[in-house]
């Protein structure tokens, strides 16, 4: 019989490793409505909690009165901060280094706050009890404007710290400060600006929005009083870091606390942070020795459980008039609403904002960061983007082109002229960061060939002209963004959460048989991890994708781990499995030394298995090697075949992009479209090319929302304005315009296999791109920067404020 | 928001001010009102049943009469609490004139309301006061006097009305807002 060899392409084909656009594994339950979510987990005897929540932004609680709410049939329990205080849980810390009421302890500071926790037998029982809860509140005056959160007669929010005027950050210098971050050289900054040829300076907003994952935020906590053990399944990004901390609160020992994430639907930041649901459940559990659910609907989620941006960026640029740029300075007004609890590595109060140089060649910058608190939810979450990273590319990508309108400049031309140049990298920034690679040039150059530039102003003239003449209400805006992120957080040296380096993790066994399981300190929210990881190890090791399982989410099996967000899983964990690969890979190779009788010096690696250098025929696969592994390992080498890695990155990642937008708006009804929306990627090497597209969809439709109406507002007696699907802007496949994608490669030079992360970029270059088309619009008719959210509304006004509408 | 009107009542300016302080008519004409118990010469408690939108609720809450100028005018200021659904506080001035056998009865309105009522029903607040302040004017001058047509056209500026209009009720309104 003849057995046909199979060839190299598809040895290669057969293992589905990187570069493949393998189809998502995950997708076969999730389509199939096989997956298993927090609200998936039902457990015997299971009670439900419910929060009473304040109606007030900013109020006085004078009493609590649950007697009637424990009256209505199938309600326990009614928690409140006086309970808490008994187990030292009525506050708890924040990820930034404050503290956070769990339970409203004497007062509310925001709309939504959680005042008392109702735990009854069923969620009708529950929602029934918080409705029969009596609070009493006197109100006081209310802090929502930024802007005049540091007026010397500003309300006094935090009481509790009014006298603690060092912060975890340095000094405060009033009630309603949180501390001030600064970057940078002030004097060298100064100077170049008072010689400055031409300055702008404009404040640009990036107003409150929130992720709004599908899936809301929930848990189950389960403790049992024999084993003192306590076990949680939660919509937990970071499970790890959930398991720690949860230790160190309850003083329950770590090996005694497991915390599963099971499947999670959408995380975009949202899921990192520790919240009051989670503590409640965890004592009510612990309180009634029953499994207690806690699952928050839509309205508490945007109200309540974190928000994203509200960041006020006051931004100056300096240039030469033949549009050279010679200096940038930005001072932040950060809004972190009632208590800071923003989601940042610790030692960054204002996240990797210092990356506001963005793609340009910035001689000298200086950056200054207020945080202050006002009535408004606590969280500060990176939405799609690494910390702070969206609100540094809008900061920069929007002064940029206002820069390039008073120059009288095209806006790619006076990009082209002050990007970091390809053989400058590694890039040392004014503000601290050094870019590992970049080749902005040749990226901008093609986006620019691909989307015909010269072409679409030529049209834009054309079609001003026309409206000018009366002939059209339409206006053409075209809008560039050349973003360059920074993720992958992050070196020990510089990056940790409450004192825990942010590294990551992970553990292969490769069985008997040759197949293999993976087990990460990360946690997919959706981006396909079960996929691409195996991918990785495929391509490493030569193992089909197909035959390796990758597990998340169970602190009890996955090696310790920080977790996904910041776009960091395939930078840190991502450089785990390789490393942890190649040392699967080294003793696999001492093995088929010794099946094949050579020095492991003479194999060399070939696809799916060790081949000896000049002697083809010898060769010995991934398989037997596996099997020879366990069964019949060299004389004096352990069996088995698994490692596991822990990766300490040596510097960030620096992806980058340029995107281009094509919109026309009609000044009468303020409605606009999108005609085209260009994105080119550059994330270092390519794992699996159809997720990374999939990635740009997803976060493009939500730069999108952010841009053209996604808001969480305030109005001035601090209700949230928004806080439901009725009003925030959730973009369906009706609104979102088509994508087109493109990309060039440019490797990570210090990561394992060159990849620098990708889900947010389109997040982070997005919106700036989007403002701009608006801006461009109408820059024209004089206007300078028109602040988002572009809702159809706030176009309008537009319009009529430049005297439009005749 | 900030609303104000005007209404023309066919009854004399003296039994216009006696009905405006007879709980009994008031809690005939406030739409929804359980109970409205007078404390004092100047204070009531109420009780009234509402629904903005998708928000339903009990208010219990407090009226309070000041600045008395019988029978020409008060303010009447109130605060009231529908536990979950949210608050609402706010006063009126409300000054009457004598227009022939008639009475011209002018009010503003100033008013907050917060939590689950206005981040849910925010939209809707504003045609629910209307709809509330007609209901109460009809039955108001159903028992009062007959009525007439408004004098003047009211006018208003609405960012969020309350629904403790139905129980302060001394509004016709009111032209839609924005």
């Amino acid at each position: 019989m003849n057995i046909a060899v199979p060839t190299r392409e598809q040895r290669e084909a057969k293992l589905e490793g990187m570069g493949c656009k393998r189809k998502r594994v995950e997708d076969i339950r999730f389509t199939q409505g096989k997956g298993n979510y927090v609200d998936d987990v039902k457990l015997p005897g299971m009670l439900f909690g419910d929060f009473v929540r304040s109606q007030y932004a900013h109020a006085r609680i004078k009493k609590i009165d649950a007697s009637a709410a424990l009256k209505v049939p199938g309600v326990l329990a009614v928690l409140t901060a006086e309970e808490l205080k008994g187990v030292n849980l009525a506050w708890m810390p924040t990820l930034a280094g404050d503290v956070q009421m769990v339970l409203a302890d004497g007062k509310v500071l925001f709309q939504s706050q959680e005042i008392a926790f109702v735990v009854a037998e069923d969620r009708y029982a529950a929602a029934d009890g918080v409705e029969a809860v009596e609070v009493e509140y006197e109100d006081l005056p209310v802090l929502v404007d930024a802007f005049k959160a540091l007026a010397p007669d500003a309300p006094l929010l935090r009481e509790d710290i009014k006298d603690k005027m060092i912060g975890a950050h340095g000094p405060r210098k009033h009630h309603n400060h949180i501390f001030e971050w600064s970057m940078g050289d002030k004097d060298l900054t100064d100077a170049a600006f008072a010689t400055a040829e031409v300055t702008t300076k404009d404040v640009i907003s990036y107003h409150r929005t929130h992720p709004s994952p599908l899936e809301t935020c929930q848990c189950v906590a389960s403790f049992d009083k024999i084993k003192g053990e306590l076990t949680v399944w939660g919509t937990f990004q970071a499970p790890h870091v959930i398991r720690t901390v949860a230790s160190l609160l309850s003083k329950i020992p770590e090996h005694k606390i497991h915390i599963i994430a099971p499947d999670i639907g959408g995380g975009f930041g949202n899921k990192v942070g520790a919240y009051p649901g989670y503590i409640c459940a965890i004592v009510a559990s612990i309180v009634t020795g029953k499994p207690v659910k806690w699952v928050e609907d839509r309205i508490e989620n945007l109200t309540a459980t974190s928000f994203a941006r509200d960041y006020h960026m006051t931004t100056e640029i300096a240039a030469t008039k033949d549009g050279k740029v010679t200096a940038l300075r930005v001072h932040v007004l950060a809004d972190h609403g009632a208590f800071d609890a923003c989601a940042d590595p610790s030692k960054w109060p204002a996240g990797f904002f210092n990356i506001c140089t963005g793609s340009y060649d910035f001689p000298v910058a200086h950056l200054v960061v207020d945080g202050i608190y006002t009535n408004k939810a606590p969280g500060g979450v990176a939405y799609r983007c690494s910390f702070r990273v969206t609100e540094a590319a809008y900061c920069i990508e929007r002064a940029m082109d206002i820069m390039a309108q008073k120059l009288g400049m095209d806006a790619a031309e006076f990009r082209l002229k002050n990007f970091v140049r390809r053989e400058q990298f590694p890039y040392h920034s004014a503000l601290g960061w050094e870019y590992d690679s970049g080749d902005y040039h040749t990226a901008m150059n093609k986006a620019m060939e691909a989307i015909g530039y010269q072409q679409l102003r030529a049209e834009q003239a054309a079609k001003r002209a026309a409206f000018q003449r009366g002939e059209t209400r339409d206006l053409r805006g075209i809008g560039i963004s050349f973003f360059t992120e920074i993720v992958g957080a992050g070196p020990s040296r510089n990056c940790d959460i409450l004192g825990v380096a942010m590294f990551d993790s992970c553990e292969i066994r490769v069985h008997p048989t040759g197949a293999a399981i993976a087990r990460m300190g990360t946690k997919s929210q959706g981006q396909g991890h079960e996929t691409t990881y195996a991918q990785i190890i495929a391509t490493e090791i030569g193992i089909p994708a197909d035959d390796i399982m990758v597990e998340e989410g169970n602190t009890d099996t996955a090696p310790y781990g920080l977790g996904t967000y910041g776009s960091r899983s395939t930078p840190v964990a991502g450089a785990a499995i390789a490393m942890a690969s190649r040392k699967i890979k080294a003793k696999a190779q001492m093995i088929a030394a010794y099946m094949l009788e050579v020095h492991e010096d003479d194999l060399e690696w070939d696809i799916d298995g060790f081949r000896v250098k000049g002697l083809p025929e010898k060769y010995k696969g991934m398989k037997e090697i596996a099997w020879a592994a366990y069964n019949s390992p060299p004389p004096g080498l352990e069996p088995g075949l698994e490692a596991v890695s822990y990766y300490d990155p040596p510097n960030m990642t620096y992806p980058f992009g340029a995107y281009f937008c094509v919109m026309d708006i009609d000044v009468d009804t303020g409605v606009y479209k999108i005609r085209r929306f260009y994105a080119l990627d550059d994330c270092g090497t390519r794992i699996n090319p159809m997720i990374i597209e999939g990635q740009v969809h997803g976060g493009l439709t939500e730069a999108f929302a952010i841009a053209m109406g996604q808001e969480i507002r305030y109005d001035e007696i601090g209700n949230v304005v928004g806080g439901s699907f009725m009003d925030f802007f959730i973009p369906t496949a009706v609104e979102t315009p088509k994508w087109e994608t493109d990309y060039t490669v440019t490797p990570s030079p210090h990561h394992p296999i060159g990849a620098k992360g990708v889900g947010e970029s389109p997040n982070v270059g997005g919106v700036p791109c989007f403002s701009n088309a608006v801006n461009d619009a109408f820059s024209f008719l004089g206007s300078r920067h028109i602040q988002m959210p572009h809702d159809h509304w706030r176009i309008w006004e537009v319009a009529k404020g430049l005297g439009l509408h005749g | 928001m900030d609303m104000s009107g005007e209404r023309r009542i066919a009854a004399n300016c003296k039994t216009v001010w006696a009905a405006l302080n007879d709980p009994e008519i008031l809690k005939q004409c406030i739409p929804g009102c359980e109970s409205l118990e007078m404390q004092s010469p100047t204070d009531m408690t109420a009780r009234v049943k509402l629904q903005i939108g998708p928000v339903k609720a009990t208010f219990n809450g407090k009226v309070k009469l000041t600045e008395l100028d019988p029978p020409n005018g008060y303010r009447i200021t109130g605060e009231g609490s529908g536990g979950v659904a949210g608050f609402a506080k706010g006063s009126a001035s409300v000054h009457l004139t004598e227009n022939g056998r008639d009475t011209l009865m002018r009010y503003e309105v100033k008013a907050d309301v917060g939590g689950k009522l206005a981040q849910l029903g925010g939209r809707l607040i504003d045609s629910t006061a209307k709809k509330l302040a007609d209901e109460f004017f009809e039955k108001f001058t159903a028992l009062v006097g007959p009525v007439t047509a408004p004098s003047a056209a009211p006018a208003t500026t609405t960012k969020k009305v309350g629904w403790f209009k139905r129980w302060f009720g001394k509004n016709e309104p009111v032209a839609a807002s924005r």
